[in-house]
């Protein structure tokens, strides 16, 4: 050997090579996932940040005694008050299929958005009251410039014609965006601009809640009788093999299982929370029972010893020394459970709760519906409009997921101790 | 063999499934003394050690034949409970294994559960006293509420004792519990076994022959599953009776 330490050994240069290959390749698969994720959140939010605006048109409402009675406001023809200003501001408008399309432009709840103004403030009665009301899909689409007027009419959702007219109302500031609180506040509905994601979280939020207080306990309580009590042997071998099987058992058996069990058999309360948490409460068992195990496995022996030798009972071992290391393994499984129930549509499916529901569910009984069912329905809707209304009910699912991860990432932290 | 023996063991044989671990050991065990149990490794020393709190009985696959008696009652009987069992026969491991819990917690965990603390003021002086006598009061009775595994690891082991003696055990069974330390650590805890003689019957297993000749008044050779030896421990170092013996102990052996 002529020179010490300089790397000129056989083969060095080639180790140090793989070495730098194998760092850029790593480094490389990061980046690529990153810009993946990048892109999608970037693609959702700016399609779903049109949900959070929606256009409105100001009407002049002609609300004398002669159209509506004071002392009785609920005799009163809404609809008629809401027709007659339109037609008034464009009086040029006689023929039939052209007056419907006048009538288009605001959305189909306008008369009772009048009926709630005029509920809310009974004092502008009397005179003519200039109102604003929530317009029509398309309408919406065009102030948030979705509608290409460079294209020819027939391919066009609107017309020459209310073009013209949305030209004229915003000539008189009779047009305005506003943000759009309904979203966050009511339910599904068949028009998109009146279509709201609550129904849907309170019902994703009530089904999870079931699948938690289900699911949590009777996993860790398996989990510690099969690590803790129960002796090795072909029994436990053979839980073993079926737990793992079934964590991969596709979730639509689930479903059915639900469907045939506490439909069929027990006759609970179809399309609702309480069936639907019990679904996924089957389907995350496995998961949270296999990841419970692990954090316990991953307690060392020297704990447990140390609680037996003391004379601790098994069970006092168990539940003083050994769980509290293990918790927060346990949440962790837990939340990765309640992630993947959060986003599952097919057990939901066979019990009904792939429904079109406008309330917004008050219990565990009431029919209800799930976010990612949600962003099924709109998504498969055929309106244009629903479009933003499906990328924005996927953020809130995102952002129900994040919620989710950073409240198991605090619990992790409160209950981490150092062993 | 010495009179009035606390623990008398008869015909033990141990097995881990098929496979024979101790091969019918006889041992009397002298109270409030320090008998320690040497041999190379897998001679079966531990496994006796462990027979004697029953915690074998936390391996499936392991069956414990004949009897050990202490205090003339045989612990493998039916009508004994490993619980009041392991409360009287304590026990210390290898790797100091403090809770991940408060030093005082630690130390008061045991009298908690075995329902020997009535007040507050029980609890403050059992927590003490057993301290105290595990020679850790000074270091730590400022920071009891520190976490034990802030300790340097003598401190822990000496912790560990603190916790078993805390409970009252007439037996503190030692598990190598130097082999972990330092040194000067060793020296601090041999000191500590010489002194808890006084109340406590000791029985602790080591491979380093110096310490066994250090701290303890008798000696148990094992080898191979058998117990090859037992005696005063100067004349077992100086006069063993058994070839393997004097092969072990002159580092020919182990």
């Amino acid at each position: 050997m002529t020179e010490l330490f300089t790397g000129a050994e056989k083969h060095l240069k080639s180790r140090h090579r793989a070495e730098i290959r194998f760092r850029w390749l790593g480094r490389l698969a990061i980046l690529f996932s990153l810009g993946f994720l990048a892109i999608m959140l970037f693609s959702i939010t700016m399609l779903g940040k049109g949900a959070l605006s929606r256009a409105e048109i100001a009407l002049p409402i002609d609300l004398s005694a002669e159209v509506i009675d004071p002392s009785d406001l609920a005799g009163a023809s809404y609809k008629k008050m809401v027709r007659n200003s339109l037609f008034a501001a464009f009086p040029e408008v006689k023929e039939r299929g052209e007056r419907r399309r006048l009538l288009g432009i605001v959305s189909a709840d306008a008369e009772y958005e009048l009926k709630r103004q005029i509920a809310d403030t009974p004092a502008m009665l009397g005179g003519e009251q200039m109102l604003w009301f929530t317009a029509s899909d398309d309408i919406d689409l065009y102030e948030k410039g979705e509608v290409d007027i460079n294209l020819p009419q027939e391919l066009r959702r609107l017309n020459d014609l209310e073009l013209g007219w949305l030209q004229t109302l915003e000539a008189n500031g009779q047009i305005r965006n506003v943000f759009n609180a309904a979203f966050f506040t009511s339910g599904d509905s068949r028009e998109p601009e009146l279509a709201g994601i609550l129904s849907a979280l309170v019902g994703s939020i009530l089904s999870l809640t079931v699948c938690f207080a289900l699911s949590f306990p009777l996993g860790i309580m398996a989990a510690i009788f099969l690590e803790e009590f129960a002796k090795k042997g072909r029994w436990s071998d053979f839980i073993e093999v079926n737990i793992n099987n079934l964590a991969a058992v596709p979730s639509i058996v689930f479903g059915l299982l639900g469907l045939s069990i506490f439909l069929g058999t027990f006759g609970l309360p179809r399309s609702s929370p309480l069936v639907g948490g019990m679904v996924l409460a089957l389907m995350t068992l496995p998961t949270i029972i296999i990841a419970s195990r692990a954090a316990l496995r991953s307690v060392p022996r020297s704990i447990r010893e140390a609680a037996l030798g003391m004379g601790a009972t098994k069970v006092q071992s168990t539940f003083h020394h050994v769980m509290p290391l293990a918790l927060p393994g346990m949440l962790t499984g837990a939340i990765v459970g309640m992630a993947r129930a959060l986003g599952e549509t097919a057990p939901l499916l066979m019990i009904g709760m792939v429904a079109f529901i406008v309330d917004v569910p008050k219990g565990f009984t009431d029919a209800a519906t799930s976010l990612p069912v949600q962003v099924f329905l709109w998504a498969d809707s055929p309106e244009r409009a629903f479009l933003e209304k499906t990328s924005a009910a996927i953020l809130v699912l995102l952002g129900l997921l994040i919620v989710m991860n950073i409240a198991a990432i605090v619990l992790r932290k409160k209950f981490e101790r150092r062993f | 063999m010495s009179k009035n023996p606390i623990i008398t063991a008869r015909d033990v044989n141990v097995f881990y499934g098929a496979k024979q671990a101790l091969n019918g050991i006889n041992l009397d065990v002298p109270r409030n003394k320090v008998t320690s149990l040497i041999g190379p490794s897998g001679c079966g020393k531990s496994t006796f050690l462990r027979s004697i709190n029953r915690m074998n009985d936390l391996v499936d696959i392991c069956r414990v034949e004949g009897e050990i008696k202490i205090e003339g009652k045989n612990i493998y009987d039916k009508d004994v409970d490993v619980v009041s069992l392991r409360a009287h026969v304590g026990m210390v491991f290898q790797k100091p294994n403090p809770f991940p819990k408060s030093i005082f917690e630690n130390v008061i965990y045991g009298p908690k559960i075995h329902g020997m603390v009535k007040s507050k003021s029980d609890a403050e002086e059992i927590v003490e006293q057993s301290l105290r006598r595990a020679g850790l009061w000074k270091e730590v009775a400022d920071r009891l509420q520190e976490p034990g595994t802030s300790l340097s690891g003598g401190q822990q082991q000496r912790l560990c004792i603190a916790r078993a003696i805390a409970v009252k055990p007439s037996i503190v069974l030692m598990d190598e519990p130097a082999s972990a330390l330092d040194p000067i650590a060793t020296a601090v805890i041999e000191e500590l076994i010489d002194e808890l003689r006084e109340k406590y019957t000791i029985i602790i297993v080591t491979h380093s022959m110096q310490q066994a000749a250090r701290v303890s008044q008798r000696t148990a050779f094992f080898h191979m599953g058998d117990l090859v030896e037992a005696g005063a421990t100067k004349e077992l170092f100086t006069s063993p009776q058994d070839e393997r013996t004097q092969n072990y102990i002159s580092g020919r052996i182990g």
